[in-house]
């Protein structure tokens, strides 16, 4: 018996099974969450610094005490709050973000935190969880963009990364950028009206095996082409020679700049969630000296990229996330660097229906630990779902005839922080 | 009426079509063979009269070098899921099991190499690969593979404590299958120097606590759900539990569930790792049946194989048919069949070719041997290592490939043997015969003539280039990516 047949998808329509996917897996029980906010399409921007950026030279600065290190603490935007000295251009916008400084996490190693801080750390259901990428591509596109849902900037190698996706199916998957280059595949080699009248011909066959056997899999095999000539269409999108000399100057020509600026090229072409990784964050030796040289590379053209956000209005539309799987360690080691710490550290939030210029938490003098407010990555994701405009408490993943959370069911969103 | 209804319908009518000859053909050698038949076999398989042609098709197809390879493939799927450590190359693993499948080596023999096998002895030492590459040596996902491949039941969160679901799990049996493994690891034998499975004897008992009582300890010899416990100490456990294991009868019922799935497309118990008592099976009597006969067999897995593609639900056509994806590797296979370049790539040299260079744009180097090709398929169309394959997960990459692979499109010119040379010589009605032979393994209908026919006369293209975006409509369509 084909999966087609005793499936529960034959009551939705064609456009809703187009994001169901043949198979069990990843349905949905409440699918119309999509056409509720068809009016005002809400958009993430996910910024991942791998490897774990410090806390205290950056978001949260302790100067002057027995793990503060040597840099100051300078003002910011918003009266009142300090950051570190590494952080100048974002320093004059912090009016535009919230910045949480209570994050507690549980993870202390890069293997299992990146995953499971990735997925929002759910509770065990048996099943693997989407990335929070693939989670907003499931419960939020409406396939009308022309463009893949869920697209990851990073240095190296491109592809597909199907297993972001987990238990919904390697649907949801994110398209790999590496070093923003586009997928080999997009480069045709036939002409326009060729692939047309080639196109056509295979429209032709799908319609006739429809009529024999069904639609799921013919769905799914045609939402498949459906993309691909859409992202084809746009090959601009990744031609750098566009790029202007000012904004090659205002993000930087270093990987984690340009990537940030292609990130705001495809959320202003409409992607729905594209996440940039950076990696070597992980400063276990000469801390100091590595974030001398890493700050700038996320400080100016983060600064950059809520400018430019702001400017074009797309802060009503896009949630901004700046975090990493941990922050460091307050106490030095003996090779001058700051180890894992998962107990105390912060993020970023800035965009659609996030407060502006608030701080939340409060870590105690050391920095050693959380003294106000504790906040775990179930929390972050209830934030982000709740700014673009999903309910988790009435949102449910359906796998295999259960019904799973799409974030922790025991934690709720950081209030402080939504608008 | 919805496909439900009508699936249903049938059913309840006992009036499920049966499969036409092509379509027969194209499924069961898809299944048995890795690819899809040769517009020659797809023709003389029609034209024959003969009344038990099926039957001798099965025959023919078991007994086929084709038959060995599509076996190994689709356990490489299956069980290792394409999860490689380099502990054993892929190559040896591939090849010893060919070999297993060819000599038609019983199924619990073969499995019991995979959890026994410590690397030691030359002829057993690929079937390490399951456990020392598959789980990397580590116990607890030995533990945790052992227990969702062969028993069907996947214990995972039984590692720290009852399953909150499914009532069956206990934490109790998670731990008695791990008492057998954990006294094992991987380590490099001081004289070869390659890496080996050792193990020690289980000495005593475990200790163990659920996260929720951690100061209510419990304590378990190794031990199978329903057998006895092990007498401890037991000098070398994971070759106890090797024996034991295919002695289980959950390993017996979910071998052949197993079976039943890659052929049918869905388990009688689905998922196939959640086998347990609120998830019945959707016909018991199917499934205590197929256990029976493996059981008798003596593990008889061509015997097993030809019962399930003999019977009436794998015979089924129309919407009632089984219906499957193309594996990456039957994809490569009937594409190569397709566009009639199995033969030039099978007899070209392996060049210095690199898959993952290809596909992130750091060589334009082609492959051009076949192992090559086959690896690039599988780097597009399989799923990521460790994700099992089941069901129909279409990506957009998958339909870059297609339409714009340098390798695809050189495929749809013309050269010596090719489908396009081929059709190019024919005229009228026998292009379109060949066409759909070639690619879809069926005759084209009415509609189907007319419409190679006209694409055939449109103006400003030539006549090879309009064959080439026929056959590439064909192969792209959702008729060629399934098995149905």
């Amino acid at each position: 018996m084909s999966y087609g047949c005793g499936g529960h998808d034959h009551a939705l329509s064609r456009r809703q099974m187009l994001g169901l996917l043949a198979g069990a897996a990843g349905g949905l029980l409440a699918p119309n969450v999509a056409q509720a906010l068809r009016s005002k399409q809400r958009q993430v921007l996910m910024i991942w610094l791998d490897g774990g950026m410090s806390q205290l030279e950056s978001w949260d600065p302790k100067p002057g005490t027995d793990h503060g290190g040597p840099f100051r603490a300078i003002p910011s935007s918003v009266p009142g709050v300090h950051v570190s000295e590494l952080l100048p251009f974002s320093a004059k916008r912090v009016h535009q973000l919230a910045i949480v400084r209570s994050m507690q996490t549980k993870d202390n190693s890069h293997s299992i935190g990146v995953g499971r801080i990735q997925r929002g750390d759910p509770v065990n259901r048996g099943v693997e969880y989407p990335y929070m990428g693939s989670a907003i591509a499931r419960l939020l596109d409406k396939g009308d963009s022309g463009l893949p849902p869920y697209v990851v900037i990073k240095p190296g190698s491109s592809g597909f990364l199907a297993s972001d996706a987990g238990f919904l199916g390697g649907r949801y998957g994110a398209l790999a950028l590496g070093d923003g280059r586009p997928p080999i595949h997009l480069q045709g080699g036939i002409s326009t009206e060729l692939e047309e009248a080639r196109q056509s011909l295979r429209r032709a066959a799908d319609a006739r095996y429809r009529q024999g056997r069904g639609d799921a899999d013919v769905d799914a095999w045609e939402g498949c082409y459906d993309s691909a000539l859409k992202l084809m269409r746009r090959k601009e999108l990744f031609d750098e020679s566009t790029v202007t000399r000012s904004e090659r100057e205002r993000y930087g020509s270093h990987p984690l700049g340009r990537h940030l600026l292609q990130a705001r090229r495809l959320l202003e072409a409409g992607v729905l969630f594209v996440k940039v990784s950076s990696y070597h964050w992980d400063t276990h030796a000469d801390n100091f000296a590595m974030h001398q040289e890493l700050m700038p590379q996320i400080d100016r053209p983060f600064a950059a990229l809520i400018d430019d956000l702001d400017q074009r209005g797309m802060l009503e539309n896009v949630v901004v996330l700046l975090m990493s799987e941990f922050g460091r360690t307050p106490k030095i080691n003996q090779r001058w660097g700051r180890d894992h710490w998962p107990e105390a550290w912060s993020l970023a939030l800035a965009g659609a229906g996030i407060k502006r210029g608030v701080v939340v938490g409060k870590t105690t003098p050391d920095g050693s630990a959380v003294a106000e407010n504790p906040y775990d990555i179930g929390h972050v994701f209830h934030t982000v779902f709740r700014a673009v405009g999903i309910k988790p408490e009435e949102t449910f993943y359906k796998h295999n005839g259960q019904a799973l959370a799409i974030a922790r069911d025991d934690m709720g969103p950081i209030a402080e922080v939504l608008a | 009426m919805s496909a439900v209804a009508l699936c249903l319908a049938l059913l309840m009518q006992g009036e499920a079509p049966r499969a036409s000859d092509a379509e027969f053909l194209r499924r069961v050698t898809l299944d048995l063979g890795g690819t899809i038949p040769s517009s020659d076999d797809a023709r003389a398989f029609l034209a024959d009269p003969d009344p038990a042609k099926r039957e001798k098709l099965i025959d023919r197809l078991l007994a086929s070098p084709g038959y060995a390879r599509r076996m190994e493939q689709a356990v490489t799927v299956m069980f290792l899921e394409r999860r490689s450590g380099g502990k054993i190359p892929d190559q040896q693993w591939s090849e010893y099991l060919r070999k297993a499948f060819e000599t038609n080596e019983p199924w619990d023999r073969i499995v019991r190499a995979m959890i026994a096998s410590d690397g030691k002895a030359d002829d057993t030492r690929p079937a390490m690969k399951l456990l020392a590459d598959g789980a990397g040596g580590d116990p607890n996902r030995m533990t945790r593979d052992i227990s969702r491949l062969f028993l069907g039941r996947d214990l995972l969160c039984a590692q720290c404590h009852d399953h909150p679901n499914v009532k069956d799990y206990k934490q109790a049996e998670y731990m008695g299958l791990f008492a057998f493994l954990n006294r094992s690891k991987l380590q490099d034998d001081p004289k070869t120097k390659k890496a080996v499975l050792v193990e020690g004897a289980a000495a005593e008992k475990i200790e163990f606590a659920s996260v929720f009582s951690p100061a209510k300890k419990h304590q378990t010899a190794p031990k199978l759900p329903g057998n006895d416990e092990v007498d401890v100490p037991a000098p070398r456990p994971r070759e106890l539990l090797a024996e034991r294991l295919v002695r289980h009868p959950q390993f017996a019922r979910n071998s052949a569930n197993r079976f039943w799935f890659l052929f049918m497309g869905r388990g009688v118990v689905h998922p196939l790792d959640l086998d347990h008592r609120g998830n019945p099976p959707s016909d018991p009597a199917l499934l205590d049946d197929l256990t029976a006969g493996f059981v008798e067999s003596g593990f008889d897995v061509r015997r097993l194989v030809r019962k399930i593609v003999s019977g009436p639900a794998y015979g089924r056509g129309g919407r009632a048919a089984p219906s499957k994806p193309l594996s990456a590797e039957q994809m490569a296979w009937s594409v190569l069949t397709a566009t009639g370049s199995l033969e030039r790539v099978a007899k070209a040299p392996s060049g210095k070719f690199s898959s993952g260079k290809y596909l992130s744009g750091k060589s334009n180097e082609p492959p051009r041997a076949l192992n090559d090709v086959l690896q690039l398929f599988v780097d597009v169309f399989g799923n990521a290592p460790g994700e099992p394959e089941v069901g129909f997960q279409p990506s957009m990459t998958h339909a870059l490939f297609l339409m714009n692979d340098r390798l695809i499109l050189d495929w749809l010119r013309p050269a010596e043997g090719g489908l396009v040379s081929r059709l190019s010589g024919r005229s009228g009605d026998a292009v379109a015969e060949e066409l759909y032979l070639s690619v879809l393994t069926r005759m084209p209908d009415a509609d189907e003539r007319k419409e190679v026919a006209a694409a055939l006369g449109r103006s400003g293209t030539s006549r090879e280039a309009a064959l080439g975006e026929l056959a590439w409509a064909l192969i792209a369509s959702t008729e060629f990516r399934m098995n149905h």
